[in-house]
């Protein structure tokens, strides 16, 4: 039911020759090096990729997708899993878009609270009552999905003003380059500050290998997992505030295409920087990746069910280095 | 403390679920008399077959001790494959054992790579779901499949009778009295569980664990494409859609059974499945909105699990304790898990 991938490798090769370095790098960031590879050869193809409409688009969309996963990650790497994240979306969604009609600020802060309130709720469930987590999460997104439909009854609330977050969304520097990427690649840069330089961090990665242990030196495990699961609804609920703008209304089907999308985007993000563990800045990578991808096969004119099947392709090769790549490192230490 | 001992043992759960039942079905009586009907109880009857179908394929996945999350797209994938052959004029069983044979490929392909090579089994199932719901449209790019459905006979699972009760009843009621004789009375029953509980244990008794999850995956595919073979005999075309709302009922119905009945297995998956049927044909009996069902069966679903959770019971130990009854009363109930 857990999800395990590689063990921590702390000692990092400190320096080493150039060239060696520059491998290494590369072999790090290859997902960064394939991302401009897919966008040159797409945009030879078309290179409406490149418009600066087009580009505005990608990056709303990776703003708005990476808010999506950013708990996700440190929820996946800790060896958990969350298939409530897009669900807690559709309802923070609903709740922002239908609490508009009081001010932006309220709307804002009902939807994070919504978030926070499920993500807590999750965390609790699984940490104080130890259920299985795909089971508590499931129940709440089901639960999530109804109550955001229960709010519209079944249909979408529109809103006449999309408000600050929607100037956020809407206001273009240099033409092609969104506002809302400045505070999203801060929040980015925040968190991979506390998954690399703070202990959290290392909790995190080594909650994945071995809960008991980590439990056993002190860490209080349980509510490390209530604040994963708090953080992953808060920033799914961003997500949905920020959809609620970007669509000028409350959609309560929105959830659904989220979850593969999401998953795979820190399973491939996993495939890079700590290779086979999901961590930060390959979330944010893969995000980016996809986003291209999909822009560029829309623009090619492949039809949605192909997009679909793309993805899954995708996910199951994340899913295989992530494996591979864990077992190597095990054969490795075992071979030492 | 005799008596409580006995309210934990198989046949108290046996009678709580029982009464738990008769409630339900007194309040759902009381609430809408149409309730009671001939209509709406063959209804009833119809949609668990096909929940329970499904549910019962998901209930070897879970004895194993693992997840399947490719339900909705093997019941989309097989549902449009199957309608493109009934719709090329082949007779049923070609299409169902098209079907069957897509499911058992798709379910060896999770299986094996959940099994063999280590894949962690959400995420893989996951990823094969959406693959498979993309294939689903690779026939007619999503559009509804109807041709020859009524010259085939497909309609006749859902409307034929046998001993006045619908034969995908009867239906339902083999396969689980099949998977009951297999699972409970057999070594490959054992060899089953043995794989969940520890399957380093199971593997050094000489049991193959890697085959069983395989299997086990295998069975889940193949139960939920007889499951979505009954949704399209009731409603007479394929859709890319059918099968969508199998996945909530049949979890519900696995882990909401396990809980009531303190443990996985065949029969309390069908005690879990009839309870969810009941309350979601009652539910939209009584008018209540279609968006409303899916967050009722997780609601169900949750409560279930946290009221039989082993933190819950020792909080009612506790509780027997606090009151001055015996503390091996909260004992009694708390050891059975």
């Amino acid at each position: 039911m857990t999800m395990t991938y590689t063990e921590n490798s702390p000692s990092r090769p400190a320096s080493g020759m150039g060239a060696s370095r520059l491998a290494k790098l590369t072999i790090d960031l290859w997902l960064a090096v394939a991302l401009v590879v897919i966008t040159m050869a797409i945009s030879s193809v078309k290179p409406q990729l490149l418009d600066t409409s087009n580009i505005a688009a990608m990056l709303k969309t990776f703003s708005i997708m990476s808010m999506m996963v950013l708990g996700l990650t440190w929820v996946i790497a800790a060896g958990k899993i969350d298939v409530s994240f897009m669900q807690i979306a559709a309802l923070s969604n609903m709740i922002c878009a239908s609490c508009v009609g009081y001010g932006w600020g309220w709307a804002i802060a009902a939807g994070l609270a919504t978030g926070l309130f499920v993500g807590l709720v999750n965390g609790w469930l699984v940490a104080a009552m130890r259920l299985p987590p795909l089971i508590v999460t499931i129940s709440t997104a089901g639960i999530c999905a109804s109550a955001a439909a229960a709010l519209g009854k079944g249909t979408v609330i529109r809103i006449a003003d999309p408000g600050p977050v929607g100037s956020l969304l809407n206001t273009m520097l240099w033409g092609a380059v969104p506002v809302v990427v400045i505070p999203v690649l801060l929040i980015g840069a925040l968190a991979w500050f506390m998954q690399e330089r703070l202990a959290i961090g290392r909790y995190i990665y080594a909650m994945a290998q071995n809960e008991a242990a980590v439990r056993g030196v002190g860490v209080p495990v349980g509510k490390l997992t209530i604040l994963l699961f708090g953080l992953s609804g808060l920033s799914s609920s961003i997500a949905g505030i920020m959809l609620a703008a970007s669509l000028s209304s409350g959609q309560p089907m929105i959830g659904g295409p989220y979850l593969i999308n999401g998953l795979t985007v820190v399973l491939l993000g996993g495939m890079m920087v700590r290779i086979g563990k999901p961590n930060i800045l390959g979330t944010m990578t893969a995000t980016l990746f996809l986003g291209v991808l999909f822009s560029g096969a829309a623009l090619l004119g492949l039809p949605d069910y192909q997009r679909q099947i793309i993805q899954g392709v995708l996910l199951a090769l994340g899913l295989a280095v992530a494996t591979i790549a864990s077992r190597h490192h095990r054969g490795k230490k075992k071979g030492h | 403390m005799k008596r409580l001992r006995f309210l934990s043992s198989g046949y108290g759960r046996g009678m709580a679920f029982i009464l738990l039942v008769l409630i339900v079905a007194a309040g759902f009586a009381t609430a809408e008399p149409r309730f009671l009907t001939q209509a709406s109880l063959s209804g009833i009857a119809r949609h668990m077959a096909a929940n329970g179908l499904a549910a019962l394929g998901l209930t070897f996945v879970v004895i194993v001790r693992k997840f399947d999350l490719s339900l909705a797209g093997v019941a989309a994938f097989s549902a449009m494959s199957m309608g493109a052959v009934i719709a090329a004029g082949f007779p049923l069983t070609v299409a169902i054992a098209a079907g069957l044979l897509i499911g058992l490929i798709i379910g060896g392909i999770s299986g094996f790579a959940i099994s063999r090579a280590g894949f962690p089994d959400i995420v893989t199932t996951i990823a094969v779901g959406s693959v498979c719901s993309g294939l689903a449209f690779l026939y007619t790019g999503g559009r509804s499949i109807f041709q020859n459905f009524f010259q085939s006979g497909i309609t006749n699972l859902n409307d034929a009778r046998f001993l006045g009760v619908g034969v995908s009843l009867w239906f339902l009621v083999a396969a689980y009295a099949v998977a009951w004789l297999v699972m409970h009375k057999t070594r490959t029953g054992l060899a089953f569980y043995a794989t969940g509980e520890n399957p380093n244990a199971a593997a050094f008794s000489g049991i193959s664990t890697s085959r069983y999850v395989a299997l086990a995956y295998m069975l889940c595919a193949a139960f939920t494409v007889l499951a979505v073979l009954l949704i399209l005999a009731e409603s007479g075309n394929a859709e890319t859609n059918k099968g969508a709302n199998l996945m909530m009922p049949a979890y519900a119905g696995v882990f909401l059974g396990a809980a009531i009945m303190g443990g996985t297995s065949v029969i309390s998956t069908f005690a879990g499945i009839l309870l969810i049927t009941m309350l979601l044909d009652g539910f939209s009996l009584m008018g209540v909105p279609y968006y409303y069902s899916d967050g009722v069966v997780s609601l169900i679903l949750l409560l279930g699990v946290v009221a039989f959770s082993d933190i819950a019971r020792t909080w009612i130990g506790g509780l027997k304790v606090l009151f001055g009854q015996s503390g091996t009363a909260g004992r009694a109930s708390g050891g059975q898990v």
